[in-house]
């Protein structure tokens, strides 16, 4: 084995016993050794952390979380709580064992642009950790503790700065991002070394099971085996329920998750609700053209640009006329372009767009602050206009603000207007606590989207009842992506574990 | 550590180390520092070097320290200190440096009847420390006589009960030692890689069979690869520096001590 010891001591004792140095103070030498004695670490296990954070009260489940990846995972783990429950802490507390331990010295944080600067305050003020975030001109060498997007990471030079580095402990927050195994990030941190480990994320699985595969195959190849075994056993072809089990049980040996209801905290409750709506007869012929148009041109006829269209017809005239004139250029034959030119002469005379008006009931029954989310900007401005006709006062947010705009709408939003509309973009990174009704004005295509979103509002510190409406068109492509969402949760409570409601619960046994 | 231990502890610091305390009460205290104590823990080596090279007049800083912000009026500002705060840990590894190497001797009466005789000791308190994927610590305060060899362990603990001074009593006489004051640390080294051979290393083992495990996971992946990716090399280093044993051995302080 291995010991390692320095000489240092040996040649300052020398020097003082041949009379070349001063001797120490008494007293500064037995406090040293009785700072020592009280700080040492008797035992493998458990957790030194609490003790240096006297100003931190870790959750009990955080603790928990913070033992298990240490003990029993061995400092490799994705670490799933549902949203609101405090992934952070527990990575901060993680990190801070095994910086006491003397096992981390040199960590690479990546996290969206947009939480850096959350990460980097948390990680100095409630952890006095010196995490610094990474700008162009920072020289990595000389801090320990570096946060940084995800975006600069994977780009040269950066890339090629962090791997001449050598770092102890790598912590990827929003891990979901990483579901895709083509991506350049992907690629980025399966290159990079990892001792020790974390992945933060609520919802390792969107879309399907391959997704929770490559994340796994990031934190410990293998441990899923390889590509060709896991499809043969797990692809969705073959789906057994003991197969579920076994599945589940692996991935519970490299992933902890919490739920909301499991933490013993009081958690307020969501009351999803699906809300049916029907077009006016206008908007659905104008909806009918639109599905005509893949028979009228070829234009049109690639399902991407066809699905995107029908939903935004879904979502208002606005955004179809956006797109809609934008292929319109794309025509060439008269005949294509007089069919094109009639649907947006009818979409234009629209008077009436339903969902928003039912947004508009919900908000003034609500009589309370609300937010929307929808996926397209012609609507955000839409709606904050239709609101504004109806005496709602209301104000836009979305991903690209910068930080000080992002804090000025949180606080217009939480002191002044009733409603925020926020685009997609702008689902993580912000915490609305006392905002308590969610509209999710178009859904997306996947469910764990639609976790984040309410994640903004449910979660720690949030006292009342969280509302949740989302709004469904009938006989629309909106009642697929409804069926397909419930699909999606189906996979993920296999092998993931239970979610809290994210649609209303009656569907499920359809 | 609660606030009271820790402010007892900065008080002692500043006065070893000679800082008057110009203010404060059980909760709170302002130090004027002293040139030395500045320069180690205000983190400014180019103001020093300034002041230094202009031949300025030394202006060591005045600072606050609060070891209970709930117990003191609002008014007070200043840094507050509390266990696992970076200012508490720069102090002691402060403390460590000030504190490494001591000559003592033991107080005797000074009656002229009698001539008491001081042996020479070797104390020295090594930290051990095992370290794979979890860490361990553990602390021996050994001290060897240098005029017979023997060694004891607890030495640290056993100076408890005994008057030490750092000037030795008139009356008296030294013995001269037989074992070097160096030879005698190596043989104490010999004696702590000795009681690191005698205990039990379940633990170096256990972190093998998790390493072992987690490198067969690793081979299962790459497995019928012919020419292995960069990253199966990186996973692999990975594991190694994640798992493998490994032993530290380092000294807190030690000195020589002339004892009855």
């Amino acid at each position: 084995m291995i010991i390692e010891r320095s000489s240092e001591w040996k040649e300052g004792f020398t020097n003082r016993v041949e009379n070349q140095e001063q001797w120490d103070n008494w007293t500064l030498y037995k406090m040293s050794y009785e700072v020592v004695k009280d700080n040492l670490i008797t035992d493998f296990s458990g957790l030194q952390s609490p003790k240096y954070l006297p100003n931190l009260t870790p959750l009990a489940h955080q603790l928990d979380v913070a033992e298990t990846v240490i003990t029993r995972m061995n400092g490799k783990a994705i670490l799933a709580d549902e949203v609101g429950l405090g992934k952070t802490i527990e990575a901060g507390l993680i990190l801070k064992e095994y910086l006491i331990r003397g096992l981390v010295k040199k960590v690479l944080i990546l996290a969206p642009a947009s939480l850096i600067n959350q990460w980097v305050e948390e990680l100095n003020y409630k952890f006095y950790i010196p995490a610094i975030p990474y700008k162009k001109n920072t020289s990595i060498d000389y801090y320990d503790v570096i946060v940084m997007s995800m975006d600069t990471a994977k780009k040269s030079p950066h890339k090629e700065l962090i791997n001449a580095q050598n770092y102890d402990m790598i912590i990827i927050d929003e891990a979901h991002k990483l579901k895709n195994h083509k991506t350049k990030i992907y690629e980025f941190v399966q290159g990079l070394k990892k001792k020790f480990c974390l992945l933060l994320t609520a919802t390792p699985v969107q879309n399907n099971v391959f997704e929770l595969f490559y994340l796994i195959s990031l934190l410990k190849p293998g441990h899923l085996g390889n590509y060709e075994t896991f499809q043969s056993s797990f692809s969705a072809s073959k789906h057994s329920l003991e197969h579920d089990e076994y599945l589940r049980e692996l991935v519970n040996q490299v992933m902890v998750r919490n739920r909301r209801e499991e933490t013993g905290i009081e958690w307020t409750s969501r009351r999803v609700q699906t809300i049916p709506i029907e077009f006016t007869d206008e908007e659905r012929e104008v909806y009918d053209l639109i599905l005509e148009l893949k028979n009228v041109s070829s234009v049109f006829s690639g399902a991407f640009s066809m699905i995107t269209l029908q939903k935004e017809m879904c979502s208002s005239k606005e955004a179809t006329y956006l797109t809609l004139t934008k292929m319109r250029q794309n025509c060439t034959n008269q005949e294509e372009i007089d069919f094109v030119d009639g649907i947006i002469q009818k979409l234009m005379t629209l008077e009436i767009n339903s969902k928003a008006e039912k947004a508009y009931e919900i908000i003034s029954k609500a009589n309370d602050k609300v937010i929307i989310f929808t996926e397209y900007k012609a609507s955000q401005v839409y709606l904050q206009w239709y609101l504004n006709s109806k005496g709602i006062t209301s104000v836009p947010f979305n991903g690209q603000f910068n930080k000080s705009k992002r804090d000025y709408m949180k606080h217009l939003f939480k002191e002044k207007f009733q409603v925020l509309i926020a685009t997609e973009s702008g689902g993580e990174g912000i915490n609305l606590q006392f905002c308590h009704h969610v509209i999710n004005y178009d859904l997306p295509w996947n469910p764990m989207k639609l976790e984040q979103r309410i994640g903004r509002v449910h979660r720690l510190g949030q006292e009342h009842d969280v509302h949740i409406y989302n709004l469904a068109i009938e006989n629309t492509i909106e009642k697929d992506i409804l069926d397909l969402l419930y699909v999606k949760l189906d996979v993920f409570e296999k092998v993931v574990g239970e979610l809290d409601d994210i649609l209303s619960t009656y569907k499920k046994t359809i | 550590m609660y606030p009271q231990q820790v402010h007892d502890y900065l008080q002692k610091f500043f006065k070893e180390n000679n800082c008057e305390i110009v203010d404060g009460n059980e909760h709170y205290m302002t130090v004027q520092l002293t040139v030395d104590i500045d320069k180690k823990i205000m983190n400014r080596p180019f103001h020093w070097q300034y002041i230094e090279n202009t031949n300025g007049v030394p202006d060591p800083a005045q600072i606050t320290l609060i070891t209970d912000q709930t117990k003191i009026s609002r008014d007070i500002k200043g840094e507050v200190v509390h266990f696992g705060s970076p200012r508490l840990s720069q102090l002691f590894q402060t403390t460590n440096q000030l504190g490494a190497y001591v000559q003592m001797y033991e107080k005797v009466l000074n009656n002229l009847e009698t001539r008491p005789i001081l042996t020479p000791w070797l104390g020295v308190n090594y930290k051990i420390s095992y370290y794979c994927d979890r860490t361990k610590e553990m602390l021996h305060s050994l001290g060897i006589n240098l005029m017979t060899g023997e060694v004891i362990n607890g030495f640290q603990e056993s100076l408890a009960t005994k008057e030490l001074d750092v000037q030795k009593s008139e009356r008296a006489f030294l013995l001269p030692y037989i074992i070097k004051p160096l030879r005698a640390l190596d043989r104490l080294d010999a004696v702590v890689e000795n009681l690191i051979q005698q205990d039990d290393h379940t633990w170096a083992e256990e972190a093998k069979g998790r390493w072992q495990k987690d490198q067969a996971i690793l081979e299962h992946f790459y497995a019928g690869v012919e020419n292995k990716p960069e990253c199966y090399d990186m996973e692999k280093k990975a594991l190694e520096e994640q798992y493998e044993a490994r032993i530290k051995i380092d000294i807190i302080n030690g000195g020589l001590f002339y004892m009855k």
